[in-house]
C-alpha cells in the first residue's frame, strides 16, 4: 500500500446515487438527487451549508435509510457489500473517536471487527505520519490529528472508494497541503475519491469533477473546467486606460456593462477581450493593461446555487 | 466472533472497566466486613436478636451469604459496564465507524450481548474468587468450617453468576432504548437502587387497598425484586418461588436483547 500499489477488490469502483431522496417531518433533506463519481478522479461535492450534502453521504453508507431512490458503490448497496472495509473507507467526523482510548488502540478496535490483521493499524498510521502520537489518547489530539487518524482507519482494509465528508474542516495551511497532495495521490492510484466540501478555493484545486447540489437538489455536475465555462462564457474583462471616460462611453455604445473598481481599473462585461482592445484603438484610449478574468469555482458555485442556499 | 474480541476490545482499552471493577472490588470489601460480623453474631447465638431465622440462621445460610458478599453493588456496576457499552458508541460518535465495519446491525448488538455476558461472568469469577478465599478462612477461624459441600452455597453461587450474566445484558438493553449515556446511567441507577423500595411500598399499599396478599407477589415482576427472588431462594408467604424471579428476569434479558436490536437497525445514525 505504501509503494502506491494495491491488491484488485472486485468492482468498478463506481458510486452511483439514483433518485435518492430523504423526507423528514418537515424537511426534504435529499430531493430525488442523482449522480455519478468515476474512479482515477477526484470529485467534489459541493453546496451550501444544509444542502443535503452529509445526509447523501450517510445513505450512500447504510446509516441513514433513505426515503426512496438508492445509491450503489461497485454496483452493491453499502450493507450488500460483504467485507465493506476492503471497498470503502469513509471519513465523516472528525471526533469520532473514544476520547479515552489511544489512536492505536482505536485502529486495533476496527480491525478486530473487521478481521483485518492488527499491524494493518500500525502501517495506516504510518501513512498519515500519526506514528509518534500512536500512544497517545484521542482527547490529547489535535484537529489536524483527529483528521488523521480518520482517515487512517478509513485507509485500513486499502479500499478502493474514499468519501470524506469536509476532511479540510479545521485544518491548518499545512495539514490542508497535506490533505490535497493525499488525495490526489490515492486518485492517482486508479481509486475513486469523493470529498465533500463547502470550501471552494480549495476544491478548485483539489477536484477533478465537480456535483453541485443546493436544497437537496443537483445543481451541476461534470469535470471542473467544464462546468466552469458553462458558467460564464468569455468571462469578465479588466481593462486600465488614463482616457477611462472616453472608453467607458464607447464600450457602452457596444452594449457592455463598465465597473471601475477602486485601484482605477474598469471592470467589462458582455464583450470579450478583443472586442474591448479594437473599441479603445477607435477611442483613441491608450490600454495600460487588457485582460480576461479567470472565473473561479467560488462565483460559478454563487450564480449556480443563488437564492437556493440559507436556511430551510 | 471477531465482533465479540472488537467488543471486548473496546472495554479493554479504556478506564471503565478498572474503575467500576475497583467500585465492586470495594463494595465487596465493605460487605464482607458485614457479612461476616453479622455471621459471627448470628451463629454465635445472637440469631433472634440480629433478626435471622430460618435458613439465614443456619451455617450454610450464613456462609451463602458471605460467599455472594457485593452483589448489591457488584450487580449495579455490571449493569453500567453493559450500559456504557452502547451509549458509549452514542457520547463518543463511535457508532458510525462501527456500523461502517459492520453494517448488519443486529451482529453489532449480538455481539455486545455475547461480550457483555462474558464480562458479567468474569466479574463474577473474580468477586467469587475473593469471596471463597477470605470467606473459607473466615468460617474455618471462626470455627463452622468452610460450608463448600452445601447445596445452600452452591445454589447462592450459581445464582450468583447467573445475576451478574443477566444485568449486564440488561444494562446493553437499557443502553439501546436509551441511548443518552446520563440518561441511560441516571434512570438503571434509580431503577435499581431507588425502585425496589418504592415498588416495595407500592405494592404493600396495593395489597392494604385490594385487601388482598396475593398481590404482594406481583412485585416479581419489578427486576430488581425478581433479582431478589431468585438470590435468596427462600420460602415465603409474599413472594413467588425462586425460579418465577429467574425466569422474569430471563425474560426482561430477552426482551430487552430483542427490542435493542430492533430498534437499533431503524435508527438512522447521524
Amino acid at each position: 500500500m505504501s509503494d502506491g500499489q494495491r491488491s484488485p477488490t472486485p468492482g468498478d469502483g463506481q458510486i452511483v446515487v439514483s433518485g435518492l431522496t430523504k423526507q423528514y417531518k418537515n424537511l426534504r433533506a435529499v430531493d430525488d438527487l442523482s449522480f455519478a463519481v468515476r474512479p482515477g478522479r477526484v470529485t467534489g461535492f459541493l453546496g451550501p451549508n444544509g444542502a443535503g450534502k452529509t445526509t447523501t453521504l450517510r445513505m450512500l453508507l447504510n446509516l441513514v435509510t433513505p426515503t426512496s431512490g438508492s445509491a450503489t458503490i461497485d454496483g452493491r448497496r453499502y450493507a450488500d457489500l460483504t467485507d465493506p472495509l476492503r471497498h470503502v473507507g469513509a471519513v465523516l467526523e472528525a471526533s469520532s473517536a473514544h476520547k479515552g482510548r489511544t489512536g492505536i488502540n482505536h485502529l486495533r478496535v476496527i480491525c478486530a471487527a473487521a478481521g483485518l490483521p492488527r499491524g494493518r493499524a500500525d502501517e495506516v498510521l504510518e501513512l498519515v505520519g500519526l506514528t509518534p502520537a500512536a500512544k497517545r489518547k484521542f482527547k490529547g489530539y489535535s484537529l489536524g490529528m483527529k483528521q488523521r487518524l480518520g482517515i487512517a482507519a478509513a485507509m485500513l482494509g486499502d479500499p478502493r472508494v474514499l468519501i470524506l465528508d469536509e476532511p479540510a474542516n479545521g485544518l491548518d495551511p499545512e495539514g490542508i497541503r497535506w490533505m490535497r497532495g493525499f488525495l490526489k495521490g490515492l486518485a492517482a492510484q486508479g481509486r475513486t475519491v469523493l470529498v465533500s466540501s463547502h470550501l471552494l478555493s480549495e476544491m478548485q484545486l483539489l477536484a477533478d469533477d465537480v456535483v453541485i447540489i443546493a436544497a437537496g437538489k443537483l445543481v451541476r455536475q461534470g469535470p471542473v473546467e467544464q462546468v466552469m465555462s458553462s458558467m460564464t462564457a468569455g468571462g469578465r474583462v479588466r481593462v486600465r486606460t488614463p482616457q477611462a471616460d472616453e472608453l467607458v462611453a464607447a464600450l457602452r455604445e457596444q452594449g457592455a456593462t463598465v465597473t471601475p473598481d477602486e485601484h482605477g481599473v474598469l471592470l467589462v462585461d458582455g464583450v470579450d477581450a478583443p472586442t474591448v482592445g479594437r473599441t479603445a484603438l477607435a477611442a483613441k484610449a491608450e490600454l495600460h493593461e487588457l485582460g480576461t478574468e479567470r472565473p473561479d469555482l467560488e462565483r460559478v458555485f454563487l450564480e449556480l446555487t443563488a437564492g437556493k442556499a440559507g436556511i430551510r | 466472533m471477531n465482533l465479540v474480541r472488537s467488543e471486548l476490545l473496546k472495554i479493554r482499552t479504556t478506564n471503565a472497566w478498572w474503575l467500576l471493577g475497583l467500585g465492586a472490588f470495594l463494595s465487596l470489601v465493605l460487605a464482607f466486613a458485614f457479612n461476616a460480623f453479622y455471621a459471627h453474631q448470628v451463629l454465635g447465638g445472637n440469631a433472634e436478636e440480629f433478626g435471622a431465622s430460618g435458613e439465614a440462621a443456619t451455617v450454610a445460610g450464613q456462609a451463602a451469604n458471605i460467599y455472594t458478599s457485593g452483589q448489591f453493588l457488584g450487580l449495579l456496576f455490571v449493569m453500567l459496564i453493559g450500559i456504557l457499552m452502547v451509549t458509549n458508541e452514542f457520547f463518543h460518535q463511535t457508532a458510525t465507524t462501527t456500523f461502517l465495519t459492520t453494517p448488519r446491525r443486529t451482529s453489532v448488538i449480538v455481539a455486545k450481548l455475547i461480550a457483555a455476558s462474558l464480562l458479567g461472568f468474569a466479574f463474577w469469577l473474580v468477586t467469587t474468587l475473593i469471596n471463597l478465599a477470605a470467606g473459607a478462612i473466615f468460617l474455618t477461624v471462626d470455627g463452622h468450617g468452610a460450608q463448600l459441600g452445601e447445596w445452600t452455597v452452591h445454589r447462592a453461587l450459581l445464582f450468583n453468576l447467573l445475576a451478574y450474566a443477566i444485568w449486564t445484558i440488561l444494562g446493553v438493553g437499557i443502553g439501546t432504548l436509551i441511548p443518552n449515556q446520563l440518561g441511560a446511567v441516571i434512570t438503571a441507577a434509580v431503577l435499581y437502587l431507588v425502585g425496589t423500595q418504592v415498588v416495595q411500598l407500592l405494592f404493600l399499599a396495593l395489597s392494604a387497598w385490594l385487601d388482598s396478599q396475593a398481590i404482594l407477589k406481583w412485585q416479581v415482576v419489578w427486576p430488581a425484586v425478581a433479582s431478589l427472588v431468585m438470590i435468596s431462594g427462600e420460602k415465603s408467604d409474599i413472594l413467588p418461588a425462586w425460579w418465577v424471579g429467574a425466569l422474569v428476569l430471563i425474560g426482561y434479558a430477552l426482551a430487552s436483547g430483542v427490542v435493542g436490536v430492533l430498534i437499533t437497525r431503524r435508527r438512522d445514525i447521524a
